[in-house]
């Protein structure tokens, strides 16, 4: 993650409290209590439920940042938030430096047909409308004449791999071919902050594994900022530059894949991880030690920066002595030694 | 003792003390039994003179609106039957094929020929006129009313509530008010029509409205649409389909309002001729007129319903246009040529047959049906009316009633109680010693008192404190107006039926459950009796029983048993398959299935059909005034005919709160049910 990038989205304090009363019951729990635990338990008493407490965090420009918890943990609540579907009970939210949570109906509207796109759990596709004139209709909206909002939808159409089908109802439709309509749909707009909520759990196994294949190639052509929710640890791994796990509410943890499989900041993450063949996830920079005075034996394998755990292992499993790794130029950045390698794989078993 | 009994254990017993202590104290306190005439409020009167003087206020608009509303009206008579048939016949058949194909073409052919021989095309065209015009301006005001209440979710409450009421408010009650402010004309029919049939259309948008998937209304506010556009472009088209129920609902009951609002106005439309040929004692004609009735019904019924479907078949609609063009053609050839359809009655010598077979059947038969209906009204009817100790009379069971007998009455009432707590059944001990005085004392003569706690404690078991406090209060209103003995005989001419539709209406249901083949035949004949409007239930009845209770009695039942077959089948049919295949796996044969596994199960869904029978029994209550009943139904009548308005509202809302009490107390056990299932 290069730090030179600046924030597309900025979460401050944000809260999400459903109940007879959440406005008067968040401030009142949040005057008389100094932690955000105390205030959701107080919440809590009261017959209110902080479905978001207190989250915090930033996605930077192009960062395709995953939030992971299980069904109930408010992960959906935080997505609305920040797209607004729902208004947050308190906080900010900053998108592009603009707080949304205090913007007009009109600025939203606006923000909603330039700036963002949304992907849903069971698609939401438009019953009455075909498979064009669904991806179309965020076109539609602005007033764009319907030749050209066709035309722009069919090259979407063509980009998610539905060539063929613009014609056809949603119901015509197998879930994984609804699945590509709605990511169309949600890119037709060519937004620069894309949400997606779940959008492969409905779907089987195999087509789910496609699909991320084929959104990972859309993203690396379009670079767009994404906050993407599941549940699924794997997909959240494969997908993710960056991870927050939710639990009850509360981000309990934000950090890149291996730092997740590596060090999970308590046992709900250690539990989340612990079926992850960690080898797989964890990548060799997020183990090696650096900075001046670098001391490595005389056998270089080859190891590089990117290189996931099980790769390296594979190379100095004989080794015994600190190994160099090398950095993208060739370089050696930093050191690692091979029996902390073994370990890390093995930390779930001591 | 008392604290480990239950809520319906308390209150049974309550009831039993109190009606106990009534009939103790009858000769001591006469007010027990009846509640005097002094102690009514003139609420009626009071109704009257505020509705009365809110009504003289409205009443210039109201004229003005009648007016303004006369011209659509005139367009709408005078272009249906300036028009020649071949081209509306046309029409109806282009409609027919774009809706069904084949064979709704040739229903539509075979209904319109009916209606042509039948030689009433012109009354017929007079009330399509009617309808043509009320039912834009509910479909109007329907989707209105449910767009508003989606929109503004603190209105939904209140709307839901009004919609409840408008639709067990009985039709005639609001016809008073309505013929005070129109006065008498077809405008009335028109409005009546249009309120009647709002409500359905407006209940369907606002559901549909809701049934919607979140992610649809979310996606449509994702794409940047504003709620306009949400509205107009993603959420009425994602609902259509429940919109088109709505649609049908309203047609069904914008035409079935407007044949009964021809009590009001002779307006040559088709209602009116029934009505006339039936007061004449003309039963084939009437039955001609109803016959034509049960056309319109059944072809905007089924044209309407099959808008309604979710994946609806396409049929080429080139073949619509020809047949509208060719209508056309042949209509303009033969314009001047085609003379008074009123000459096409060529069935009038079924009509003249039909009249003399009935008469040949009626006489030839009358021995057997007066018995008939004779055992009925003494064995059954009356001693639940007036009561064992006065409908024993040596004129119909051959004997007097006496005292001694009603001790004995209640001696094996005590005797069947006590074996029954004994065996641990309180409850069951309670109820049969409730029902053996009600026997005795009848439905119509409940001392008030009795009444009121045991519909109390009905409620209270039913739904709690709040429902209980409800209702006893509402109740007390009808006892405050006076209304009171014209209530209870409502409630037990509505009761019997009901009662006897449970009975033939669950075996019927049973059976088709069990057996496929049951299930084929009675199926149409269930769809055909909910297609007809109420008003024709009563031709064949009267042709054969002539006026009275027994008729309205049998006319109820007609109307109100079909949910009741329905919901039975339904509930027995639809268990879960896991559950039948627990069974089977267990070892348990089809009857056992049906007693241990189905009927549990189906509990709620039978209990909504027996409330969906009881608000359909109310219903015909009304309709039946007109062929001779006492009670709540006949004062609205009566009202009408005076054009009184605090009788027709006040006897409306009574008759109103009878329903809603009855409703909310089987919905409250359907719910306990639901929940105890975990449904």
């Amino acid at each position: 993650m290069s730090s030179e990038k600046k924030n597309a989205i900025t979460c401050q304090n944000v809260w999400q409290v459903f109940g007879p009363d959440p406005d008067q019951a968040l401030k009142a729990a949040l005057d008389q209590h100094e932690t955000a635990d105390e205030a959701a338990a107080a919440l809590r008493a009261s017959g209110h439920i902080p479905a978001v407490q207190d989250a915090n965090f930033q996605v930077k420009e192009g960062e395709l940042f995953v939030i992971m918890g299980l069904s109930g943990s408010g992960k959906s609540t935080l997505i609305r938030c920040i797209s607004h579907l729902l208004h947050a009970t308190h906080g900010k939210i900053l998108i592009d430096d603009e707080n949304i949570v205090s913007a007009s109906e009109k600025r939203l509207i606006e923000l909603r047909r330039n700036k963002l796109g949304m992907v849903f759990q069971h698609f939401g596709l438009f019953p009455h409308m075909t498979v064009v004139d669904n991806v179309a209709y965020p076109l539609r909206v602005q007033g764009m004449r319907k030749s050209e909002r066709l035309a722009k939808a069919r090259e979407v159409i063509e980009l998610v791999g539905l060539k063929g089908r613009e014609d056809y109802f949603p119901r015509e439709l197998s879930g994984g071919q609804r699945q590509r309509v709605g990511i169309a749909r949600s890119l037709v707009a060519d937004c620069s902050v894309w949400f997606l909520d779940e959008p492969f759990s409905a779907l089987d196994p195999l087509i789910r594994r496609q699909l991320q294949d084929e959104f990972l190639q859309i993203q690396e052509k379009l670079k767009t900022t994404i906050v993407f929710i599941t549940h699924d640890i794997n997909e959240a791994l494969k997908l993710a530059d960056r991870i927050a796990i939710m639990r009850d509410g509360k981000v309990v943890q934000i950090g890149t894949p291996s730092e997740i499989v590596l060090n999970p900041v308590d046992d709900y993450v250690r539990e989340f991880s612990k079926d992850v063949a960690k080898g797989q996830h964890a990548k060799l920079h997020s183990m090696m030690q650096t900075g001046p005075g670098l001391v490595y034996g005389a056998d270089d394998p080859g190891l590089r920066t990117d290189m996931t755990i099980d790769e390296a292992l594979a190379r100095c499993m004989s080794l015994y002595e600190p190994v160099p790794v090398h950095g993208e130029d060739g370089a050696v950045v930093g050191v690692v030694n091979p029996a902390e390698l073994a370990a890390a794989l093995q930390v779930e078993h001591s | 003792m008392i604290a480990s009994m239950t809520t319906g254990t308390k209150a049974a017993a309550l009831a039993v003390i109190v009606g106990a202590l009534c009939l103790l104290l009858e000769g001591a306190a006469p007010w027990l039994s009846t509640y005097p005439a002094t102690w009514v409020l003139p609420l009626t009167d009071w109704v009257g003179s505020v509705v009365g003087g809110f009504l003289a206020v409205v009443k210039p608009f109201a004229r003005l609106f009648s007016d303004f509303m006369s011209y659509p009206m005139d367009w709408a008579k005078i272009g249906l039957n300036a028009a020649p048939w071949p081209l509306l016949l046309g029409i109806v058949l282009a409609l027919g094929w774009r809706t069904g194909g084949w064979p709704m073409l040739l229903m539509a052919a075979i209904g319109m020929a009916l209606v042509l021989v039948s030689g009433y095309w012109e009354q017929g065209m007079n009330t399509l006129a009617l309808v043509a015009v009320s039912v834009p301006l509910a479909l109007l005001i329907g989707a209105g009313i449910g767009i508003l209440a989606n929109e503004i979710p603190r209105l939904r409450e209140p709307v839901q509530m009004v919609l409840d009421v408008m639709q067990t408010v009985p039709t005639f009650a609001y016809l008073t008010p309505l013929l005070v402010l129109f006065g008498f004309g077809p405008v009335v029919g028109l409005v009546a029509s249009a309120i009647y049939a709002a409500p359905p259309m407006a209940r369907n948008v606002l559901l549909g409205l809701q049934r919607i998937e979140p992610e649809i209304k979310e996606a449509a506010i994702m794409a940047g649409g504003t709620r306009r556009q949400q509205l107009f472009q993603v959420e009425l088209p994602a609902a259509m389909t429940q919109i088109m129920v709505g649609v049908n609902q309203c047609l069904m009951a914008a035409l079935s309002m407007v044949i009964i609002a021809a009590v009001i106005g002779g307006f040559n439309d088709i209602g009116w001729e029934v009505l006339l040929t039936m007061r004449k004692g003309w039963f084939g004609q009437s039955l001609m007129a109803g016959m034509v009735i049960v056309i319109f019904a059944i072809l905007i019924d089924r044209m309407s319903g099959m808008l309604a479907q979710e994946r609806k078949p396409q049929f080429d609609r080139r073949i619509s246009w020809g047949l509208v063009v060719l209508g056309a053609v042949i209509g303009v050839a033969t314009l001047g040529k085609l003379g008074n359809t009123a000459d096409y009655a060529m069935l009038e010598p079924v009509t003249k047959q039909v009249d003399a077979g009935l008469t040949a059947f009626t006489t030839a038969n009358a021995e057997w049906l007066t018995s008939f209906k004779n055992n009925a009204l003494f064995y059954v009817l009356l001693p639940l009316r007036i009561g064992l100790d006065q409908a024993v009379l040596p004129f119909t069971w051959g004997f007097m009633w006496t005292p001694q007998m009603s001790l004995g009455l209640f001696g094996l009432a005590a005797l069947l109680a006590v074996g029954l707590m004994a065996s641990g059944r309180v409850l069951a001990g309670l109820v049969v010693l409730i029902l053996f005085g009600i026997l005795e004392t009848g439905v119509s003569q409940l001392p008030w008192p009795f009444a009121l706690v045991a519909a109390g404690g009905l409620a209270w078991s039913a739904g709690g404190r709040k429902l209980a406090i409800l209702i006893v209060a509402l109740l007390a209103s009808i006892l405050l107006a006076g209304l009171w003995e014209r209530a209870l005989l409502s409630l037990y001419l509505s009761g019997v039926s009901v009662f006897a539709c449970a009975l033939i209406g669950g075996l019927i249901g049973l059976l088709s459950a069990v057996f496929p083949m049951v299930w084929k035949v009675v199926r149409p004949i269930c769809d055909m009796l909910q297609t007809i409007p109420l008003f024709v239930f009563l031709i064949p009845i009267l042709m054969v029983f002539q006026i009275g209770e027994f008729s309205a009695f049998l006319a109820i039942i007609a109307y109100a048993i079909v949910p009741m077959i329905r919901y039975t089948r339904q509930g027995l049919v639809e268990t879960p398959d896991e559950m039948i295949e627990g069974a089977i796996a267990s070892g348990a044969t089809k009857w056992q299935m049906l007693f241990h596994i189905r009927a549990p199960y189906a509990a709620p869904t039978i209990l909504l059909g027996l409330n969906q029978t009881i608000l359909y029994a109310f219903a015909m209550l009304v309709i039946a005034a007109l062929i001779g009943t006492t009670g709540l139904g006949q004062s609205i009548y009566l009202a009408l005919n005076q054009a009184d308005v605090g009788l027709g509202l006040s006897a409306g809302a009574a008759m109103a709160i009878l329903a809603f009490g009855a409703d909310r107390i089987v919905q409250g056990f359907a719910e306990g049910r639901r929940r105890a299932l975990g449904l």
